[in-house]
């Protein structure tokens, strides 16, 4: 029987606050080992390695500032914080749907609006990259380099314009689908059935009680 | 079922796009709305579920009529249940995470208990075969399948009447087919159904009630045959010109030789060996997914072999110094539109790549009758304007070699007409040109030479009257079964236009 949604999003939130809240090393070396063992039993591996061809450049270049402007030790300790704070966050979205991530904001009383809102963005990521793709495609078969560049920076313009237009273009045609399937409709139903269980509730009050031991931790033993 | 009352309908800020309708649909009738670009039908569509007035505004006068309820009295959430829409635009029409959220989605609105929700979704489900698409993400699907999806997301409402805006776009002939037998499946069983559609092509075999819109009037009422005059006068069946014999010289321009492409773990091109000469014509077809698009992007660089070769005059291919050679024109035009002016998105191209020849860019200008336009905004103009400039932009360069990718989508015929009329004038100028496309008719007006590309790998290699009759074409379905079974619709009668001729 998998975890209700709210206790997900609940302790995925706590995680990432676990992240933030670690200054030791030996702490954010932990929590990675933490993240480790869920993606071993979560057997996602391969989906987490992969999310790092983004994260790593963007961790590297954290830790070459950080050496530049500090030391190697407070380069590498930002460059873990960040790699932890990116896999907490994978691991939340992927085992958060967007349709349960809306089902559990609608139980914790955030409007449907707002709810459906979050939901739809994080569908519509990744047609947007989509987007990007034709239009590089387009724009550089007729010259315009769209490589990331400095001396491409210029050529901007030719990738925002056309995605900003064909947005515009999608949201309204979304507006249109929406409407048309009864979205403004009151009294909404909800096909699935969320029970939170009394165990759930001990989880997070459990998990909770260790963020408040960890923070009274990297604060040295005193609130 | 359905009553309009001498219905004029504007945008705001446009003229009349409706000019006295009157029309009376019958309860489980089959209703083809045919009609170009810009000429009204889709606000034809709009005016059925309410969202016009109340999404879009202007003014209506007039009224229409659903189930004996007045549109304009109701809201577009109110006539759910009455009218379905399914949008062209399927990326919009599907916005949930997986299918079975899709076709839920409309039941939920509705307030239903969860019992009736799972009733229904089991239904449709059965009914359009989609139990196995159930826990897809709808972006994973094939063009055929999303438009069934769709389908299924609108039909769950149980509306009185279905409308389907284009429902056979940019699908090739074999998606075309599955569409088509479940709105008939649908029809049989007793639903009213309004197809809005600019091709005549997927309604005529289906023996249905046919409106002509034209000019924001109806021009023709009556059952479906291919000879009323009316389909031709309303550019509905494309008016092909004389295909010319290109004069291809024996140079090979471009040559692929035993290319293998991998994106992921799926290998899309599977060992492609082609040689396209100076001055030819040539058509790449295939169905949706077969590799054509793909296959042209190593044309000019945008994707590298995972093996083999791609030569050009005798040179390998070389990421982002082709533009000036190889000019690729891809489907959507709204893609590469970001200057104000259409004369500034002409001359980007050649100012890009340092060349730049007056005397060749009047004549592209003419050639595509554009001086009007020069000083006009891209946004602003037509579908087909749009497309037009997107071609020419890429001919500014004066390249090597057109390549133009699906060329033919989301175009009316009058545009497909005056593409062709194009493509055989370049093709008098020695240009040599590629077309990826799944569109045959368009395909056999204009090339003589054909390449026919299946699951990755070239099948067949030749004129299109000869391939009509390839064994091995047929035996594979490599180009639907529309030619198997006759190439009725593929190959139809060619007639001369005297002012292409």
């Amino acid at each position: 029987m998998p975890l209700d949604p709210r206790t997900r999003l609940a302790l995925g939130i706590m995680g990432i606050a676990a992240v933030m809240i670690a200054a030791d090393p030996a702490t954010l070396v932990f929590e990675f080992g933490v993240v480790l063992i869920f993606v071993r039993l979560l057997k996602i591996g391969r989906g987490w390695l992969h999310s790092f061809r983004l994260a790593v450049p963007v961790a590297v270049l954290v830790f070459l500032v950080g050496a530049l402007s500090f030391s190697l030790g407070e380069a590498a300790l930002l460059a873990l914080r960040l790699i932890n704070l990116l896999s907490v966050s994978f691991l939340l979205f992927h085992t958060v749907s967007a349709e349960e991530m809306g089902d559990a904001l609608r139980k914790l009383g955030i409007p449907y609006e707002f709810a459906f809102i979050l939901t739809t963005a994080m569908r519509y990521v990744p047609l947007i990259g989509q987007k990007i793709r034709s239009i590089v495609d387009a724009q550089t078969s007729r010259g315009i380099d769209l490589r990331l560049r400095l001396k491409n920076l210029g050529n901007l313009a030719a990738l925002l314009m056309p995605l900003l237009v064909q947005s515009f273009l999608l949201s309204e045609h979304l507006a249109i689908a929406m409407e048309s399937r009864g979205f403004a409709r009151k009294g909404r139903s909800m096909r699935r059935e969320y029970r939170l269980r009394t165990w759930e509730c001990g989880l997070m009050a459990g998990a909770f009680c260790l963020l408040l031991a960890l923070a009274w931790w990297e604060r040295g033993g005193s609130m | 079922m359905i009553q309009m009352q001498d219905l004029r309908y504007r945008y705001p800020d446009t003229g009349w796009v409706l000019q006295g309708v009157n029309l009376a649909v019958n309860r489980g009738e089959y209703l083809a709305v045919l009609g170009a670009n810009g000429s009204g039908k889709s606000t034809l569509a709009f005016l059925l579920n309410g969202l016009i007035p109340h999404f879009f505004g202007g003014t209506l006068e007039g009224a229409v009529f659903i189930d004996g309820v007045n549109t304009r009295a109701c809201q577009v959430s109110e006539l759910v249940t009455r009218t379905g829409l399914v949008l062209q635009n399927a990326d919009a029409q599907l916005f949930n995470s997986t299918v079975e959220e899709e076709i839920v989605f409309g039941l939920e609105s509705l307030g239903l208990p969860r019992k009736e929700i799972e009733r229904r979704l089991r239904e449709i489900t059965e009914a359009l075969d989609l139990e196995h698409l159930l826990g897809r993400s709808p972006m994973t699907l094939s063009g055929g399948e999303k438009r069934l999806v769709a389908i299924g997301s609108v039909l769950s409402l149980d509306p009185s009447v279905l409308v389907l805006d284009e429902p056979y776009a940019d699908l090739d002939c074999e998606a075309t087919a599955r569409v088509r037998r479940s709105l008939r499946d649908l029809h049989l069983d007793g639903k009213t159904l309004v197809v809005v559609e600019q091709r005549l092509q997927g309604v005529l075999e289906d023996g249905v009630r046919c409106l002509v819109v034209g000019g924001g009037r109806i021009r023709f009422d009556g059952p479906a045959r291919e000879e009323e005059a009316v389909f031709r006068d309303e550019h509905l069946t494309p008016c092909y010109p004389e295909r010319r014999r290109a004069d291809a010289t024996s140079e090979p321009l471009l040559a692929v030789r035993d290319l293998f492409c991998r994106i992921g773990k799926q290998e899309i091109l599977k060992g492609v060996t082609l040689d396209i000469r100076a001055g030819e014509t040539v058509a790449l077809v295939g169905r949706n997914g077969s590799g054509k698009t793909t296959l042209i992007k190593h044309f000019n660089g945008l994707l590298r072999p995972t093996a083999g070769a791609v030569t050009f005059r005798g040179r390998e291919i070389r990421p982002h110094r082709m533009a000036a050679h190889v000019g690729l024109s891809f489907q959507n035009p709204n893609d590469q539109f970001f200057k104000y002016r259409v004369q500034d998105e002409l001359e980007e191209g050649p100012r890009r790549v340092g060349k730049r020849e007056p005397d060749w860019f009047r004549d592209i200008c003419d050639l595509f009758d554009l001086n009007g336009l020069l000083d006009r905004s891209p946004y602003r103009l037509s579908e087909g304007e749009k497309k037009r400039i997107a071609v020419a932009s890429i001919l500014t360069v004066r390249p090597l070699l057109l390549v133009l990718d699906e060329p033919t989508a989301g175009q009316d015929a009058r545009l497909r007409e005056a593409l062709a009329v194009l493509l055989t004038k370049l093709t008098e100028l020695g240009c040599t040109t590629v077309i990826a496309t799944h569109d045959l008719e368009f395909a056999a007006a204009v090339a003589d030479r054909w390449i026919v590309l299946h699951d990755g790998g070239i099948v067949a290699d030749g004129s299109p009257e000869a391939l009509q009759r390839d064994e091995r074409v047929l035996r594979l379905g490599a180009l639907g079964r529309l030619v198997a079974n006759g190439g009725a619709v593929a190959f139809p009668r060619q007639e001369r236009r005297d002012d292409a001729a």
